[in-house]
């Protein structure tokens, strides 16, 4: 059995009104109590995951590039030592335009690091300031040319669609733009407004639209053409690659293989029992620094939140259910409806099925 | 109050009949202060309006019997004051009360005169033999006309304006000649104790611990507590667990002789085994052989289809329907079943304000979640020689299959102040009225007779009359009979699937409104589905509006990054939750605030 790491890096230069992640921006005196939490954590936690292969690593956030890459050598130089890495595993580090330079790059390839994965978001000035990034588009560029000087081969752009002030056009421009500067890997997400972050409560106050769900749909068909187009496989429904470069360690969370996850909040998951660490910091680090593993909470999977879970994720990520999961009266007028598609006895979202999933799935889980 | 019973002589039976507003609770308290009825320690205003609802509406809809001690002239007399209600919705309570009473205080407000409602329980009372009292109330106000309004008071009862009372129930000025008055004028009741025992039934209650709870008036003989009783309607044998009067609070007494008004705890659980309207007599040798007349049985004008809102309910409503109407008699019900909202019940109520508070009775002392049908009044549908009644819009028969559909009229009497007979006269001429006659009752007010069609008057005609005479308008109207008119059932569809729940019998003239309204409303309502949702207005196959819901393209297209698959697993199950609360028409999914707020009645809906 095969399995993910995921570490958990909780600061943010600025927060972004949209993020609901587990990220916080004035943290940084506990960076480095934090690498040594996590360390301590990789040792706490290694029993019974000792002897897994480790096939990917994933440091994501928050920013991880907000710490000094030796900070970041010194937790995976701690996975390595505690865990079996695969040869050839796939490891990721998200970061922000920026926060990274081509030393900076360098160093993590000298730690290992074979996969940057980079909020770029959009490359529209105007858009990244609705967004709240504190980046330009031209530092997306240069980080992008440093990674490539690093000699980083597979990189993803992270981009956001559907914000404020954005258009078709201007998506189209981004886009175009991701494609020329050779990203192995697209992430394209619609813009969610989430309940308690700052964008929410803007738009349940009236003082900004919430986003209008046709331009997404339409922004959303746009991408799917011209990634295609490019050459991309579009292998989930927000993710879309060149053939070879599919994220391995994302694939492991669909594939409800099981993962580790270590840091603040961070979840793991193994057979029928899913379970997560506690989300603030400062809580993460007392609990760890008094020797305890910082579970916050855990619940274990019947049969029918189960399938619930297989359902969604084998729709996201374009492989289908078996037709014969599904009650006929149910699929029927999905499958007429163009929604879905029939393909080797599987039930595969079609393009527009892909905008509507939340609904194929009740429709297929009965 | 004794062991034995009070000679008819010591007792007075009265009501109060006013015009909504006019006073009448405020009034009543003050003669329950001056015969230390309530101490003024737990007195509080309105005191006779017990139920939450009745305080909030600043309305009476449940007539009360509270017994009442005043000494004058070294006699102790027992009053026994029944309040009546005072909106038109309810002149059937009214004439309920009047069958327990000898006399009636007409109380007349002397800021607003005379007005519809004062004419209409006037008739009734003096119909019902009743000895009149008549009183100008809220002396006190800067804007009071006490001299006028005496004399149209003296006027309408035929007797000298001296004759006619003063009094201020707000500052009680005029309440113990209102009091020597009611002594004086209302004559004693009449029967012996040594009768056989008949005592009618003119409301009752229901309490969840003690049975059915009837209020009576004793005519003859003497009903004591733990007798074996009969009611001659029903036909049933019991023993009464307990005789009382209200002074105000509920205390027992041994027993009720002649005249005398007070309840009696039956300990019947079953709402149907005791008749408002009944006459309860002995068991055996002593029974009576006569029941006393009835008084005019309520008739429902309105009709409108009450479901819960989960299906589960209903029986939890059929139980709350039952025990509403053991107190009110007026409501009528019978099983429906609708074919979007499932099963419940057509029901007839009294008018708009009576459905309302039904509705909200239902809501809030069940605990139910409802949802209400469109209300519609009786339509009669003439195929031949035969007349088939229709109570509820989808067994209105196809267009072309009957001869003519006939609809109520009622004979409306509106008095205005004559600036505004002008727009009162528009209003009714654009509700399809025909004028009967009008007459000047001083040279500033004017009544006007109109015959219009119930179902014009029902929804917001008092509002507007209102609002177009500055609130100074009144109304009172009674049924008047059955007229042709041409009306017509329109049908709301949705994805070619009718509705029955949103179908409705109008006009010919309004249906096109009715149909526009509808589709509009329910293009805002129905939520974006997986297809394109046609919603259509149609009388038959003739579709005379049309809206489109658009197919839903996108919904929330969430990140399922990282491995937190938990939450996004509950969002679905959640959202699963919200699916199975929905309604399913056909292919579409209604939810169930569109069903009650497309069929919310307001003034846009007309």
């Amino acid at each position: 059995m095969s399995i993910g790491i995921y570490v958990h890096v909780p600061f943010c230069l600025t927060r972004c009104g949209y993020c609901d992640f587990n990220a916080y921006a004035g943290l940084e005196h506990l960076r480095s109590p934090y690498v040594r939490a996590l360390v301590r954590e990789a040792e706490l936690a290694a029993p019974g995951w000792e002897q897994e292969e480790v096939r990917s690593v994933f440091l994501g956030g928050g920013t991880p590039t907000t710490l000094p890459a030796d900070d970041l050598a010194a937790v995976l130089a701690a996975l390595r030592e505690r865990y079996r890495l695969a040869p050839g595993a796939e490891v990721t580090v998200e970061a922000n335009p920026d926060t990274v330079d081509a030393p900076k790059l360098s160093a993590l390839r000298e730690a290992g690091v074979t996969r940057l994965s980079m909020g770029a978001q959009s490359f529209d000035p105007a858009v990244l300031a609705s967004l709240e990034r504190v980046h330009g588009p031209d530092a997306v560029r240069r980080a992008m040319e440093a990674a490539r000087e690093a000699g980083f081969g597979n990189v993803n752009l992270d981009l956001i669609y559907g914000a404020q002030g954005e258009t078709l056009a201007s998506w189209e421009r981004t886009l175009r733009e991701a494609i020329a500067l050779g990203a192995e890997h697209v992430s394209a997400y619609a813009l969610t407004v989430e309940p308690g972050t700052p964008l929410g409560r803007q738009v349940a106050l009236g003082l900004r639209p919430a986003p209008d769900p046709d331009l997404q749909a339409e922004m959303f068909a746009l991408a799917c053409e011209l990634l295609h187009g490019a050459g991309y496989r579009h292998y989930e429904v927000s993710n879309w690659a060149r053939p070879g470069f599919e994220c391995r360690h994302n694939l492991g969370y669909w594939r409800r293989e099981p993962y580790l996850g270590l840091g603040a909040g961070a979840h793991s998951h193994r057979g029928e029992r899913r379970w997560w660490n506690v989300r603030p910091p400062e809580e993460y680090l007392r609990r760890v620094g008094a020797g305890e593993l910082p579970i916050g909470g855990e619940e274990r999977l019947g049969p029918e939140e189960a399938h619930l879970e297989e359902v969604f994720l084998r729709l996201r990520i374009l492989e289908g259910v078996p037709a014969s999961w599904a009650e006929p009266s149910a699929a029927r007028p999905l499958l007429e409806g163009g929604l879905l598609r029939e393909e080797a006895g599987a039930l595969v979202p079609t393009e527009r099925g892909m905008l509507v999933l939340n609904e194929l799935v009740l429709a297929l889980a009965g | 109050m004794g062991a034995t019973v009070t000679e008819t002589e010591r007792i007075r039976n009265f009501c109060i009949i006013a015009h909504i507003d006019h006073g009448k609770s405020t009034l009543a308290d003050r003669l329950l202060e001056l015969t230390h009825a309530v101490s003024a320690r737990d007195m509080r205003e309105q005191y006779l309006d017990k139920m939450d609802l009745e305080r909030e509406r600043g309305i009476t809809i449940k007539a009360q019997a509270v017994r009442l001690t005043y000494a004058t002239g070294g006699v102790s007399y027992e009053l026994n004051l029944i309040d009546t209600p005072g909106h038109v919705d309810f002149t059937y309570e009214v004439s309920r009360s009047l069958a327990a009473c000898e006399g009636a205080v007409l109380l007349v407000d002397a800021a607003q005169g005379i007005e519809a409602q004062t004419l209409a329980n006037f008739h009734l009372a003096r119909d019902a033999g009743l000895v009149i009292v008549p009183v100008v109330n809220k002396i006190d106000l800067p804007a009071a006309d006490v001299e006028g309004t005496r004399r149209d008071l003296a006027e309408l009862v035929g007797c000298e304006p001296e004759q006619v009372l003063a009094v201020s129930g707000k500052t009680g000025q005029g309440v113990p000649e209102l009091l020597e008055a009611i002594i004086a004028r209302v004559p004693p009741p009449e029967g012996r104790p040594s009768d056989p025992l008949r005592a009618l039934v003119f409301d009752s209650t229901f309490d969840p611990y003690r049975g059915v709870i009837a209020y009576v008036r004793v005519k003859d003989g003497v009903l004591r507590s733990h007798a074996e009783l009969h009611a001659m309607a029903v036909g049933l044998d019991w023993e009464a667990e307990e005789v009382g009067v209200f002074a105000p609070e509920a205390t027992p007494v041994p027993e009720l002789g002649p005249g005398e008004v007070g309840y009696l705890v039956t300990g019947l659980k079953d709402v149907h085994q005791v008749r408002v309207g009944d006459t309860i007599t002995s068991q055996g040798r002593d029974r009576a052989h006569e029941p006393l007349p009835g008084y005019r049985e309520p008739k429902p004008m309105v009709w409108s289809g009450l479901f819960p809102a989960e299906g589960g309910d209903y029986s939890a409503l059929r139980d709350a329907l039952e025990k509403l109407k053991l107190n009110d008699a007026a409501l009528v019900f019978e099983p429906e079943t609708s074919s979007a909202l499932g099963f419940g019940f057509r029901c007839g109520f009294l008018g708009l304000l009576h459905m309302d508070i039904v509705k909200e009775r239902l809501e809030r002392e069940f605990g139910l979640e409802l949802i209400a049908t469109a209300p519609n009044v009786e339509f009669h549908v003439i195929r031949g020689d035969r007349t088939i009644v229709v109570h509820n819009p989808s067994e209105m028969p196809p267009p072309g299959t009957y001869d003519r559909v006939e609809e109520p009229v009622v004979l409306a009497t509106i008095i205005t102040p004559s600036e505004y007979l002008g727009a009162v006269l528009e209003l009714c001429q654009s509700r399809r009225g025909e004028m009967v006659d009008m007459k000047y009752l001083s040279p500033t007010r004017v009544e006007v007779h109109y015959l219009l069609p119930l179902a014009e008057i029902i929804f917001d005609f008092f509002d507007q009359l209102k609002s177009r005479t500055r609130g100074y308008a009144s109304l009172d109207y009674e049924p008047w009979g059955y007229e042709p008119a041409d009306l017509v059932r329109v049908d709301i569809l949705l994805h070619g699937e009718p509705v029955d729940a949103f179908s409705s019998v109008v006009h010919r003239e309004k249906a096109y409104q009715y149909g526009r309204t509808m589709v509009e409303r329910l293009r805002e309502l129905i939520p974006r589905q997986l297809f394109d949702v046609a919603i259509q207005a149609a009388i038959g196959s003739r579709v005379i509006a049309r809206e489109t819901v658009k197919a839903k393209r996108k919904d929330v297209l969430a990140k399922c990054y990282g491995g937190d698959i938990t939450r996004k697993r509950k969002l679905l199950e959640q959202q699963k939750k919200g699916k199975e609360r929905l309604r399913r028409v056909g292919r579409v999914d209604v939810p169930q605030t569109a069903f009650i707020e497309a069929l919310r009645v307001d003034q846009d809906r007309r």
